[in-house]
């Protein structure tokens, strides 16, 4: 397998078509009102949100502004409302930055100099005020999370993945700009650095270590079981960046699954307790 | 045994556990193919249960036969058409024991059944958790044709559809519930096993998303020579109809001789050979 940048590419009009007969899919069966997200002004949430107002209805699609003082800025927030106008979707505004420095305060292990630990606060902060609107509205959450991000564990755990349905969660993030540039999402959302936005100045790529399109092809390359020299040969890259890659998607599998329990009975959950969820009863 | 006949396909969209549904969906196809004076209709693999039935398939299993084969057969038998189907067929000797089965019904009633000899147990599917593969690969005479069965997967192994030729069959019917990412191999196999058979093959897949995954459609019917004789929307319910005349495989098998150039010798390292694979 050679790994060039041409393997990545999608026919995005199919991957369109049939994520957005999946969303609909869901919301029809699940017989719920609508969709909401996050959205954060960046790719994958403005992916994510035109997804969602193409799949159902802009009307039906409830973007939810959660900025916070820390990492607020004017361009993602201009960013946000953009998106929102042009594929009509509802938008509330909820500033979290009076909620976020309450948890600090009544944690009595609060640090502020471990920023993962608060920064996680934020993203799961934002993920329960999504799941009130979707009680009470009866609405699904629609998570944002790409595969590039998932496979390394490159999220809050019960925070940004948190949610009903992830649509563009089997595109890497290469795939998911393709996506985003063929649904018209402004370029200029497109091409500047992600950010989970849990500090200030805070960049994917820069955290990470590596350039998205490199780490899609890392990816893709043990996804398709190739081994950690072959893709360093292929991408011209250090061998141990390749096996820290590696490393990094098999040490955090614990995020993307249940939480692990000793198999006790008969069927377990999340072990060998397999249902469809749209089965109907007759 | 007559020279043509017309066979339509039901890519139908079936909901997962819910037989009845399902059955009405049928009945509604079937009304349709016989306005356009089918005399045969096919149906998806386990369209009567859903595909993506997981622990629920034990529920869902019925004898043949059964409540369900019996409502097939009434249907059969008001609309004057001959009907394949798919369905989870229990065991008539051990309650536990579920086979992945196409059932082959006539106007005269239940002609007989095919289970799945090959089960895919990869990537998303799950098939040989629950199901017992199939031991037989029978060639069904009847008044339109010498039928043989396949389902889905089946048509990866060339062997299974050279056996029913080489029995007899001039029609291979194969049912399927084939997801999106496969579309591609689905229409190249499709036309090989048509053309390296010289053999009529019908391919009639789901449409719809069960459990988040979705199926393509695009059912075909194939002529002996490869060409589509017609095909299904890809996506979307539909009905399709397609006119077979069984002296086009004489024809084509002058022109593509390759029943004739079987090397029966080769046979013999095959067997060895996948032994030791």
């Amino acid at each position: 397998m050679l790994l060039t940048p041409s393997i990545l590419k999608i026919d995005p009009e199919e991957t369109q078509q049939r994520i957005l007969r999946f969303i609909r899919d869901y919301v029809t069966k699940t017989k719920t009102k609508g969709i909401v997200l996050g959205l954060s002004g960046g790719i994958d949430s403005s992916t994510n949100a035109a997804l969602a107002a193409q799949a159902i209805e802009g009307s039906k699609t409830f973007g939810l502004l959660m900025f916070e003082r820390e990492t607020r800025s004017k361009m993602d927030v201009d960013h946000a409302l953009q998106v929102a106008k042009q594929f009509k979707i509802r938008i509330i505004n909820i500033d979290i930055t009076k909620p976020l420095n309450a948890l600090y305060k009544s944690i009595p292990a609060f640090a502020e100099s471990d920023l993962k630990s608060k920064g996680n606060i934020k993203a799961r902060t934002r993920t329960a005020i999504l799941y009130y609107y979707a009680n009470s509205k009866n609405l699904i959450v629609s998570s944002s999370s790409d595969k590039s991000e998932t496979m390394i564990g490159y999220y809050t755990k019960y925070g940004d993945n948190a949610a009903g349905i992830a649509p563009q969660q089997d595109l890497y993030k290469t795939q998911v700009r393709h996506l985003a540039k063929h649904m018209k999402v402004p370029n200029a959302i497109i091409q500047k650095p992600s950010t989970p936005a849990l500090w200030p100045n805070q960049t994917a790529e820069q955290e990470i270590g590596i350039r998205y399109e490199t780490l899609d092809l890392i990816l893709y390359g043990l996804e398709h079981f190739m081994e950690p020299s072959q893709i360093a040969e292929q991408l011209s890259v250090p061998t141990k960046t390749v096996e820290s890659i590696k490393k990094r998607w098999l040490l955090t599998e614990h995020k993307r699954r249940m939480p692990l329990t000793p198999k006790l009975g008969f069927r377990t959950v999340g072990k060998d307790f397999r249902l469809p969820y749209d089965a109907e009863e007759e | 045994m007559i020279d043509q006949i017309k066979i339509a396909l039901g890519q139908v969209s079936s909901k997962v556990g819910d037989k009845k549904h399902n059955l009405r969906t049928m009945a509604t196809y079937i009304t349709k193919a016989r306005k356009q004076k089918a005399d045969i209709i096919l149906f998806p693999e386990l369209s009567l249960t859903g595909y993506v039935t997981k622990d629920r398939t034990y529920e869902l299993a019925e004898t043949i036969p059964g409540p369900s084969t019996k409502e097939v057969e009434k249907l059969a038998k008001t609309n004057h058409i001959h009907i394949i189907n798919g369905m989870i067929e229990k065991s008539n000797n051990a309650e536990g024991v579920v086979y992945n089965t196409a059932v082959l019904t006539s106007p005269e009633g239940l002609i007989g059944h095919y289970r799945k000899m090959y089960l895919p147990t990869h990537s998303i599917f799950e098939e040989k958790r629950y199901f017992r593969q199939g031991y037989e690969a029978p060639v069904f005479e009847t008044p339109i044709g010498r039928i043989g069965i396949i389902i889905c997967y089946d048509i990866f192994f060339p062997e299974t559809v050279r056996l029913l030729r080489l029995k007899g069959a001039e029609l291979i019917a194969c049912i399927s519930a084939s997801p999106s990412v496969r579309r591609n191999f689905f229409e190249i196999l499709t036309a090989a096993r048509a053309l390296e058979n010289t053999a009529f093959v019908a391919y009639v897949n789901l449409v719809g998303i069960q459990d988040g995954l979705q199926f393509w459609g695009g059912s075909r019917i194939i002529a002996p020579t490869g060409r589509i004789i017609a095909q299904a929307k890809y996506d979307e319910e539909d009905i399709i109809t397609g006119t077979l005349d069984y002296t086009d495989i004489q024809r084509t098998e002058t022109f593509v001789p390759a029943l004739r150039d079987i090397r029966p010798e080769l046979f013999d390292d095959l067997g060895d050979l996948s032994r030791k694979l």
